[in-house]
């Protein structure tokens, strides 16, 4: 079974009917069909420092220079006023990310714990301070995508990326499938060892694993998602700047994947939903909202031990 | 050497002078032994005698500061350390080192995916291999754990921890056993089973075992090597070193345990 517990069961049927019904609701109001793409986008990226945190012990603050460059990837190799494909250009990007993520994963996982975070956002922020000090790259402005690419294949066409709802599909198909892979990554013969390290990762490498590999081979999968998910939101505003690459990027990434469980995947789109929630009621109910933000996450933290996941699944599980 | 071994035994693992220096001290100096397939070889010693520098060092663990480790007569210490298990140099651990979350069953498929491979296969689950988790049975049965396969781990005793420990390593089918203290902490009862265990074991195996429980490394080693301060003392039959003078004097000096 590819989910072994009935918490994530329940929240599979429950969310993604949910979320794809959802558009005929709000047919008339795009706000909030593209307010829901941005938190589905942003789910999928919390969701890929999730696993990489979560699965693999790896904590790392440098995640959101994925999430950039995503982004500026696509406005690098993508001609500025010509329709590209999207298909073509996703392959392209994620495995530009997943080589760039092979090179600095090469350095980055010889060190571990607190030296790891510290490297992380050491390159997080060399990416950072590169594209908002070039006039190349837009400096603080970023830059502007001017033509969305088109979404044929052999021909046919399903989504129009400038329709709020097609483009909403679009981003909730990509959510589900990187649900369904990780899924199958955890319960894979490879997920097996990945959890083996995390639990015990001298052990591991006494009965015989190259543990560096396979740490590689995680970190270079979740970094190349992460930047699927920025060049989702690049297309989405039609617009990348360094912000995107900022540590909060990062930082508010992990403490909704806090928010939502760590490790347990499904989690990371409750902790990016209720943290994108919370921030956009409170919003607008105080000019303070990030003093009410901050103690509203820290009292979360405090009462849901492993999660919202973790927390439902001990309300659910028990009766099973 | 005093040692007396019929000429028909394969020389497994070796070591030719092998030291480990932390700084100034020395913590194994010039240790020179042989370890033969299917016998099993003791080490004794008082306590910082340098037994499990000497285990760390055989399974890759530490680097030696001189010296090398040859297994079937290759120099292997510059190997990484996983490389060492893919050998079929396993090892257990003083205290205790498994996968407290995981089933019993499930630590030691880790151990046995290891050498069926597809370890790399990220779409294949890892429930469908049946012959994997057979041989992670066998290996749990082989020590007496059969009945707690889908236990998790954390939820057994510590002896039967112990045991398990043992599994994993027996699950990874190795040639070599390198066992550190595998009775530390256990109780009577628990400890026989464990010496019966190894009695079976130990014709199968090449099994170094470093123990403090001085009854059972003379009831079950062929060989027996004392070890005092990081130096080789002696190596010989239990019966041998039973009545070295030296070794006497090495443990009534440092006054904690008799003969």
């Amino acid at each position: 079974m590819l989910f072994n517990k009935r918490t994530e069961r329940i929240f599979f049927w429950v969310f993604f009917p949910l979320a794809l019904l959802m558009p005929l609701f709000l047919a008339e109001n795009t706000f909030f069909v593209s307010k829901l793409t941005s938190i589905m986008i942003f789910a999928l990226f919390v969701m890929s420092l999730d696993y990489l945190v979560g699965r693999c012990g790896l904590i790392t603050l440098g995640h959101a220079m994925f999430y950039g460059l995503g982004g500026y990837l696509f406005w690098m190799i993508a001609p500025e006023y010509e329709a590209v494909n999207f298909w073509v250009y996703t392959f392209y990007i994620c495995m530009i990310a997943a080589a760039v993520a092979l090179i600095i994963g090469f350095l980055v996982l010889r060190t571990s714990g607190i030296y790891m975070i510290m490297i992380t956002l050491a390159f997080a922020q060399m990416a950072f301070y590169f594209f908002s000090d070039s006039i190349e790259f837009g400096g603080t402005d970023g830059l502007f995508i001017y033509v969305k690419p088109e979404t044929s294949i052999f021909g046919l066409s399903f989504f129009d990326l400038d329709n709020p709802t097609h483009f909403y599909y679009l981003c909730l198909l990509s959510l589900f499938n990187t649900l369904i892979f990780f899924r199958i990554l955890i319960r894979s013969r490879f997920g097996r060892v990945v959890d083996a390290i995390h639990e015990n990762p001298g052990r591991t490498t006494a009965l015989g694993y190259n543990i560096f590999v396979f740490r590689l081979m995680s970190y270079v999968i979740a970094s190349a998602l992460g930047a699927y998910a920025g060049y989702l939101f690049t297309l989405q505003y039609g617009f990348v700047n360094p912000s995107m690459l900022a540590w909060t990027t990062s930082g508010s990434a992990l403490v909704m994947s806090i928010l939502g469980g760590m490790g347990s995947i499904y989690g990371a789109i409750l902790g990016t939903f209720v943290y994108e929630g919370l921030h956009y009621v409170l919003e607008h109910l105080t000019e303070h909202w990030m003093l009410f933000m901050g103690a509203l996450i820290i009292a979360m933290v405090m009462v849901f031990k492993n999660g919202i996941a973790g927390s439902m699944e001990k309300l659910l599980e028990k009766r099973t | 050497m005093n040692t007396q071994v019929s000429l028909d035994l394969k020389v497994m693992l070796e070591t030719q002078g092998l030291c480990k220096y932390w700084g100034g001290l020395k913590a194994l100096d010039d240790i020179s032994l042989q370890f033969f397939d299917k016998q099993l070889h003791g080490i004794v010693g008082p306590n910082g005698a340098g037994k499990s520098t000497l285990l760390n060092l055989l399974c890759g663990h530490y680097k030696p500061t001189r010296g090398s480790i040859l297994h079937k007569e290759e120099a292997i210490e510059a190997i990484k350390p996983y490389a060492f298990a893919r050998r079929g140099i396993g090892r257990s651990f003083q205290k205790t080192n498994i996968y407290p979350g995981a089933t019993c069953l499930e630590n030691c498929c880790v151990a046995v995916q290891r050498r069926m491979g597809g370890s790399f296969n990220i779409l294949r689950s890892r429930y469908t291999q049946k012959v994997l988790d057979e041989i992670a049975s066998e290996a749990l049965e082989k020590v007496g754990l059969g009945a707690r396969r889908d236990v998790v781990a954390s939820q057994i005793s510590y002896g039967e921890q112990r045991q398990l420990e043992i599994a994993m390593v027996l699950a990874t089918s190795p040639e070599v056993l390198l066992l550190d203290e595998p009775m530390a902490g256990m109780g009577h009862e628990e400890s026989q089973l464990i010496i019966e265990l190894l009695k079976t074991l130990r014709r199968e195996y090449c099994i170094v075992l470093v123990e403090h429980d001085m009854d059972a490394v003379f009831e079950l080693s062929d060989q027996l090597t004392v070890m005092v301060d990081g130096q080789h003392l002696t190596t010989g039959s239990v019966d041998q070193v039973r009545d070295d003078p030296r070794v006497k004097e090495a443990y009534l000096g440092q006054g904690d345990e008799v003969f």
